[in-house]
């Protein structure tokens, strides 16, 4: 892996690029590390290492295919490009490991942007007020999941597929439809979205795009719940051996109910950075997202099975996302095409994985 | 004897990451025979009925078929060679239908697009009346309990007309009753020139059913030698290569104050009037046939079966358990005995597997203490010599002996008061049921009762301190140790 690092870093020794700080080698490099506690482990990690490969490949190929891919701008692109659909995956990945999913994703994170947004814009609440809005409003719908999965016997993907449509419903009911601030008000009144705010999503911290710092922060936090928690290790346990884990005093519907606040939490954190990225929030935002976000989560090597995964190959499926579709621009690619070769990414990555577990039996 | 065999197996090696689990094994059958195969825990059986079955590829060696070299593919492969397998955990269908399951990939046909169901039921009901398993073949197979799962997969096995037939521990869920019957059709399918291999724990099962006998240690065979004149204590000096000092260790205890006493535990249909006291460091043991009721009355205890009136107390205190984190929290244990159904995570590592009862004693706020959870983790696999020792392997890659053994060191650390186990040695190799004795009295000094669910005879005699017998729902005799023979339970529970 050291050796991977040098090469990278040498092609872009860019002096004034901290933001390669967020360029994907290097935050794979950390994950890596956290993935690898132990002699045992890391080589167990290395047999695991498929989408890692296949995002150092890739990031090589577009590095000779485009002068103009690896540059610290284009590089601190990317991570913003990803950073929407990698919070979202880390959430997804927590769902998906204890035997869910979640398709509600995209519709709570307009949801609680939209609340956010509102209240900031047109009710004059600070952008503290506003934040803990979304993250409340996220929180609650996410819970609101896990409740009635737990509770009833819906299936996760109907239970979430019915509440991904009333979050819209209800994103559009708040905003009335229009994007907020809404062209008027922002012309007539002047009402705007707090600068802070529009910092979270476009601003930087030494060069380094905030999104990109958010990323590194939710995944840490990601991964801390999965490996050093008790909630961590009763989500594997469900997702595992569901009546397994009951006899062995698990609660499947505290922990079920955990994540998909969790989950919501996150989505309302990825509503904040998007509508600080877009400079406003509307109810249609991240259409689409909860694919995106499952898909970021089987590439990183997450079954859809549940018990067995972890939110380092999700950052890495989320990257390899955000690369592809950003080399393909710098390509020429048309956006429609972009569409087709990535839904092909999404299966070879999975063919290629189960050939290789079953060729190498890990 | 023929003397060309039918099957013939030449240096078959097999690898898996980190075991070399078949180290160039020769085997061969011969032409109506049963050719049992024994050795420890991982010794790498299953492997090679699996490699034979098409479910597993070998890496090196032959297999020689009525004298032609072949490849076996698939399972299908295997069925078309004239290969049947009952799989040590069992491969059968939860959501389909008993007769489904048995006719799975072969629905006989009437005209081209319908299925011959009448002819179907009525052969699906006469394997399963020559297993003495009298059940609706219309019920999905989610719905039975795991002897009747084990039957009805035999059933399968056996209504393919196969020529070979491999069995992986199929009695290991079995209690005598149905073993009995299970020989007898072993010994009738032999006579009509069947070739059988035939993998067991129950020593004692070895001369009922077989000619020959192989035994496997680490991999590599010992020996091979006709049944006729081999003592238990050879088989097991080849299998464990030292001597076995004790089979059922037992130290005299002198039970305390009762923990758990049950009143009058009543479920609709099943349960009838359940009375029993267990007291500290007792070791209290139930037996019973198919479906007599042992499982449902444990799983009441437990809080995974709704009951309809009768008390529970605990240390003298009245309780009710409506879950198993309540449970759990008054000091039960429970080990269940379909480990692959509600014991074991299969995707996760031993470790975690191991903790999984006592989270609490391993984590403070929530947080894990990884180095505790970890000292207790190497303690556990050595002291029950869980093999491969190695606590990040996923539980799902150790055989199932090894699997019965995480499930067992779960409970083993949960701290439990009252420990329940049903059927606590299925699938464990001989010397390791030994030590599992000697840890149950370890667990008895601790003053921890337990309460033992076993259809092994022997087991159950030399181990608990009272029997309770149990048939349809209710209690039909209680013996103190010593007072109980073979001969008197069987009867109390017939
Ligand atoms: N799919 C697998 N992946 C990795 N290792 C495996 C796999 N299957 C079996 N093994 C290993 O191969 C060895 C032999 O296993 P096998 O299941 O053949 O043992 P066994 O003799 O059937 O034991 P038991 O009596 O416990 O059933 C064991 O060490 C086991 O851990
Ligand atoms: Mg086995």
């Amino acid at each position: 892996m050291r050796e991977k690092r040098t090469k990278v870093s040498n092609i872009g020794n860019n002096p004034e690029s901290t933001v390669s700080a967020i360029a994907s080698p290097r935050i794979s490099l950390l994950m890596g590390r956290l993935v690898s506690m132990g002699g045992e482990a890391s080589k167990k990690s290395l047999l695991k290492g498929g989408p890692l490969i296949a995002l150092l490949l890739l990031i090589a190929y577009l590095s000779f295919a485009s002068p103009h891919f690896f540059t610290a701008r284009n590089l601190s692109n990317v991570a913003v490009q990803s950073s929407i659909n990698a919070i979202l995956a880390i959430g997804q990945t927590m769902v998906i490991i204890s035997g869910g999913i979640d398709l509600s994703v995209g519709a709570v994170l307009a949801l609680s942007a939209s609340v956010a947004a509102v209240a900031m814009t047109y009710h004059g609440q600070s952008m503290v007020v506003g934040m803990l809005l979304a993250l409340g409003t996220g929180a609650l719908v996410g819970s609101i999941s896990g409740i009635v999965i737990a509770k009833t016997k819906v299936p996760d993907f109907v239970a979430t597929l019915g509440i991904m449509t009333a979050a819209r419903g209800l994103a559009l009911i708040v905003t009335g439809g229009l994007p907020v601030p809404s062209h008027k008000a922002l012309l007539e009144v002047g009402a705007g979205l707090p600068s802070g705010l529009i910092w979270l999503g476009s601003g930087d911290i030494l060069g380094v795009p905030v999104p990109a710092l958010v990323i590194v922060a939710v995944t840490i936090m990601g991964w801390h719940i999965l490996t050093n928690t008790t909630l961590g290790r009763a989500i594997y346990a469900i997702g595992g051996n569901r009546e397994a884990a009951r006899v062995s005093g698990i609660s499947i519907d505290r922990t079920k109910i955990m994540a998909y606040t969790i989950m919501g939490l996150l989505a309302a954190v990825a509503g904040i950075v998007l509508t600080g990225r877009l400079n406003s929030a509307n109810a249609l935002m991240a259409g689409g997202a909860e694919l995106h976000s499952i898909a970021a989560v089987v590439i990183g090597g997450t079954t859809l099975l549940g018990g067995a995964g972890g939110v380092v190959g999700t950052l890495i499926g989320a990257f390899i996302m955000g690369t592809l579709g950003n080399g393909l621009n710098l390509l020429g690619v048309s956006a429609f095409w972009q569409q087709v070769i990535m839904g092909m990414l999404i299966i070879s990555v999975v063919v290629f994985d189960q050939w290789r577990r079953r060729r190498f039996a890990v | 004897m023929p003397t060309e065999p039918l099957l013939r197996l030449e240096a078959i090696d097999k690898s898996f990451p980190g075991v070399h689990a078949l180290d160039h094994v020769d085997f061969d059958l011969y032409e109506g025979e049963t050719h049992v195969l024994l050795g420890e825990n991982g010794a790498g059986k299953s492997t090679l009925v699996k490699i034979l079955s098409g479910s597993l590829p070998k890496d090196s060696g032959r297999i020689i078929l009525r004298g032609k070299q072949v490849e076996i593919t698939s399972s299908y492969h295997a069925r078309l060679l004239g290969i049947g397998m009952v799989y040590q955990e069992l491969s059968l269908i939860p959501d389909l239908s008993v007769v489904e399951n048995i006719f799975l990939g072969r629905l006989p046909r009437r005209r081209v697009f319908f299925i011959d169901w009448p002819r179907m039921y009525e052969e699906a009901q006469q394997v399963l009346k020559k297993l003495g398993l009298i059940i609706d073949p219309k019920v999905p197979v989610r719905h039975l309990g795991l002897a009747e799962r084990q039957l009805v997969e035999i059933a399968k096995c056996l209504s393919l007309n196969e020529r070979i037939l491999l069995l992986d521990e199929p009695t290991s869920a079995l209690s005598e009753e149905e073993r009995q019957r299970l020989f007898n059709l072993v010994n009738e399918l032999r006579e009509r020139g069947i070739s059988i291999i035939y993998i067991s724990h129950r020593l004692s099962e070895v001369p009922i059913v077989g000619q020959r006998v192989t035994v496997l240690r680490d991999g590599k065979k010992v020996a091979t030698l006709p049944v006729n004149g081999v003592g238990e204590d050879t088989l097991i000096q080849m299998m464990v290569g030292r001597e076995l000092k004790e089979q059922y260790p037992k130290e005299k205890m002198i039970p305390g104050e009762p923990i758990l006493k049950v009143q009058d535990l009543e479920v609709k249909g099943a349960l009838h009037h359940v009375d029993f006291t267990l007291h500290e460091g007792e070791i209290v043991g139930i037996y019973g046939l198919l479906n007599a009721g042992c499982t449902t009355l444990v799983r009441a205890l437990f809080g995974l079966q709704k009951t309809d009136s009768g008390k529970i107390y605990v240390d003298g205190r009245r309780v009710t358990i409506s879950s198993p984190e309540e449970a759990i929290g008054l000091g039960l244990g429970y080990l269940t005995r379909d480990r692959a159904g509600d014991g074991l995570i299969h995707p996760m590592p031993v470790l975690p597997n191991i903790t999984l009862a006592n989270l609490k004693e391993f984590s403070q706020l929530g947080l894990l203490q990884h180095q505790k959870e970890r000292r207790e983790g190497e303690k556990r696999i050595k002291e029950l010599r869980v093999l491969p020792a190695d606590l990040g392997r996923c539980a799902m890659y150790l055989s199932g002996g090894n699997q019965q053994k995480v499930v067992l060191a779960k409970w083993l650390c949960s701290g439990s008061k009252i420990l329940i186990f049903d059927e606590p040695t299925r699938g464990i190799d001989v010397g390791a049921k030994s030590e599992i004795f000697q840890l149950f009295n370890r667990l008895v000094k601790e003053k921890v009762g337990i309460l033992m669910i076993s259809s092994e005879l022997p087991e159950i005699l030399a181990v608990a301190d009272r029997i309770f017998v149990m048939r349809r729902g209710s209690f039909t005799a209680e013996y103190q140790r010593g007072e109980a023979t073979q001969e008197k339970l069987l009867k109390s529970a017939s």
